[in-house]
């Protein structure tokens, strides 16, 4: 039998390892995993509300404390003024009731107004003793409680279940919810909205008020009314439902957007909201609402901010006492 | 010195094949040699391209933070500029520009970095495009004093950290993952093993020589195996000497310029946050609390020089929201908006300056590093495999001349 000769075996040895290098090169050469982004951790559904209303509004929910003896001798309003000045809770994001002119800065509109003419009754005259701080919905309870904030001037909605935690003034304004389409949308009423994306800030009652009377709309949720006005510009959402005065105001910066002339979907009185110890203010809130009636102040705010987009002549609500 | 006797004598078992024997031997010994060459040629050439890829990685690392700067920045300057109100000041813009311009070559040169990027870098792409419209949607309304502006700059900013900068912060994950690895990719031990278990074997086949030569030690066999040693030293002690390096490196240059980037991002973010607070007036308790939490980025990440100029800039961020939080926002706007210098917008310019500078040294030297000594490590490399060859032929030397003596 013959051998194989080692030189033989060293030629074949050699064979083989030559393939192996190159093997191995070829797989330290391969690329790298694709990178990947990880999912975000699934997102909380909205709830789109509270949990519910634990009372009845039935009416009683707009009475305010009547003004009686001298407004400015309480300890709440003589807290404000030691330190000098008023701090009103507002919104700086919606046209109308209370935005950042982006020409000066400044916040405007008719919530500011109400502020002004608060901080004007207390100071005489209120100039740089009304400290205006932007807050979001879900902040006007919480900061109120805790002291941070005087009063809430951010188009708030008295009902009896706030009135458990917070006191409000007189209704300053009677709004109620209506809903914003495209001019040429062909939705020309509710039941147009069937199948149409609607959006509402989430976390508000608008969205459960639409989902009650058009069940067959689809609600869309997003931060606040001005981001639902984005999802609606965008082509995001069909239709965005809060409050007529907000939808004024996001109606009047954008030609392509109406306003469905409806009746209201809901009554949304307007109060302003002040801690549920500082009755003394409340009632100084009352007295300047009506001194703001009686000198017609009250009408030049609403002529000059909502009534060129709400069209209507506005009327201030008579108040109501006996809390 | 020869260990030849004149007479060699075989060993008395007669029964056995010798011849057979050692071919066999001599194949074992030569098979050692040729293995131990092209392994060890192997896993230096892979050590060598290792590195090469963590010098890459190093530099995808930064790139792939500087995507996350300067997006943070054009953010930070979008923001700042819209507290001064509908007329943006023309350097603001293009501030913002260049930031933006930064993004998309950046992601571009990633892209062609790593392949592996590509697909995250696209996804990227079509967020930073949509922040971009947002922004710039934000920036027509609010020229035309429209408040619906704020919205589309809060929903740009909102979307930029949600969906871009996740993408981002995976694609500096990755990278570092990668460069860590490739770090670790100088392989001592399995030289050392290598070499030793071919110098062991060569030792067991001058045992079976000896044991049937009464010679202790074959010349050939022995030359190979002391070849071989004396090599796996060499080798493995450079290879050592490089991972200690690639070691010093990563926690050296590597970690400051992966730290101070981090430092950077951070205190961009902290100036959006700042302007954030201040068009949410009077309320920027929340967004003082992620301007706290990118503070703490930054004096955890940040190199010395960078922090003593951060430390400066929070004294100026201090100032403002004390004047907002007193309920001078007027007085707190002008100051945060100023270009002054020792306000807060050049305080922040500084820190971001100084951080640049220092990723930018940082990363270089870290990758020359990594990079740094190839020319040796592939002449060590061929100098192995042609080391074995030469093992392998003295070995079949020495085993032929214990076959000359038999025959």
């Amino acid at each position: 039998m013959k051998r194989p000769s080692p030189s033989g075996r060293l030629a074949r040895r050699r064979t083989w390892t030559g393939p192996v290098v190159a093997l191995l090169l070829v797989l330290a050469a391969c690329g790298y995993d694709e990178t990947t982004v990880p999912s975000p951790d699934p997102a909380t559904v909205e709830a789109g509300g509270d949990d519910g209303p634990s009372c009845t509004n039935d009416g009683s929910q707009v009475r305010s404390y009547a003004p009686e003896g001298d407004v400015l001798g309480g300890d709440a309003v003589a807290r404000i003024r030691k330190r000098g000045r008023l701090v009103a809770g507002v919104a700086a994001d919606t046209f109308l009731l209370g935005s950042r002119d982006p020409s000066d800065g400044q916040i405007k509109g008719f919530d500011i107004d109400m502020a002004t003419a608060i901080a004007d009754r207390i100071f005489a005259p209120a100039t740089g003793k009304l400290e205006l701080r932007v807050i979001t919905a879900a902040e006007r309870i919480p900061l109120l409680e805790d002291g941070t904030i005087d009063i809430v001037a951010r188009n708030m909605t008295v009902n009896c279940d706030r009135w458990q935690q917070i006191a409000f003034s007189a209704i300053y304004y009677d709004a109620g919810q209506k809903v914003l389409v495209g001019r040429d949308s062909g939705i020309e009423d509710i039941a147009g909205l069937a199948d149409k994306r609607i959006c509402a800030p989430g976390g508000t009652t608008s969205i459960q008020n639409i989902q009650t009377i058009q069940p067959e709309a689809i609600p869309v949720t997003a931060g606040d009314n001005s981001a639902c006005m984005v999802l609606f510009q965008n082509g995001e959402a069909d239709g965005v439902s809060t409050d007529d005065t907000v939808l004024a105001g996001l109606a009047a910066q954008d030609p392509y957007a109406v306003v469905l002339d409806t009746d209201f979907l809901t009554a949304e009185p307007y109060g302003i909201g002040v801690n549920a110890d500082d009755v003394d203010l409340v009632q100084l809130i009352n007295v300047v609402l009506e001194e703001m009636r009686a000198d017609g102040r009250w009408q030049d705010s609403y002529d000059r901010w909502l009534r060129p987009s709400l069209q209507v002549p506005g009327k201030q609500p008579r108040p109501q006492y006996g809390r | 010195m020869s260990q030849q006797a004149p007479h060699p004598q075989p060993a008395a078992d007669f029964g056995e094949d010798v011849p057979r024997l050692l071919n066999r031997l001599q194949v074992a010994a030569v098979a050692l040699c040729v293995l131990f060459g092209v392994l060890a040629a192997l896993f230096q050439v892979l050590s060598w391209q290792a590195n090469g890829r963590a010098a890459d990685n190093t530099d995808q690392v930064v790139r792939v933070q500087e995507i996350q700067t300067s997006l943070l920045r054009a953010d930070a300057i979008a923001t700042t500029a819209f507290l001064v109100g509908g007329l943006e000041p023309p350097e603001a813009r293009a501030a913002y520009d260049a930031a933006v311009d930064d993004v998309l070559r950046l992601i571009t040169d990633a892209a062609d970095a790593q392949p592996a990027d590509r697909r995250v870098l696209a996804d990227l792409n079509v967020e930073v495009r949509s922040y971009t419209t947002g922004v710039a949607q934000a920036r027509d309304y609010n020229r035309q004093n429209l408040v619906i502006g704020i919205a589309y700059l809060n929903s740009a900013g909102d979307a930029l950290r949600e969906d871009a900068l996740p993408i981002v912060q995976a694609l500096v994950d990755a990278n570092s993952d990668r460069a860590l690895d490739e770090m670790d990719g100088q392989s001592p031990i399995l030289l050392l093993l290598v070499g030793v278990l071919a110098v062991g074997g060569l030792v067991l086949v001058n045992r079976e020589i000896s044991r049937r030569f009464h010679r202790r030690i074959n010349v050939g066999v022995v030359g190979a195996a002391a070849g071989i040693g004396l090599l796996t030293l060499v080798i493995a002690v450079y290879a050592g000497t490089k991972s200690g390096s690639n070691a010093d490196t990563r926690d050296g240059a590597y970690d400051t310029a992966v730290s101070e980037a981090s430092a950077r991002t951070a205190a961009n973010d902290a100036k959006a946050q700042e302007s954030q607070g201040l068009i949410n007036r009077g309320s920027g308790a929340q967004y003082e609390e992620l301007f706290a939490v990118a503070a703490q980025t930054v004096e955890e990440n940040a190199s010395p020089a960078t922090l003593r100029l951060w430390r400066d800039y929070v004294v100026e961020h201090q100032e403002v929201r004390d004047l907002d939080d007193r309920g001078s926002w007027d007085d707190a706007v002008a100051l945060a908006t100023s270009s002054d210098a020792g306000d807060p917008t050049a305080a922040l310019d500084a820190v971001d300056a100084a951080a640049e500078q220092v990723v930018t040294d940082a990363a270089a030297e870290a990758a020359d590093s990594f990079g740094s000594g190839g020319v040796v490590a592939l002449a060590l490399a061929v100098l192995t495999l042609l080391g074995g060859l030469v093992a392998a032929a003295a070995a079949t030397w020495g085993i032929n001349q214990r076959r000359r003596e038999y025959s």
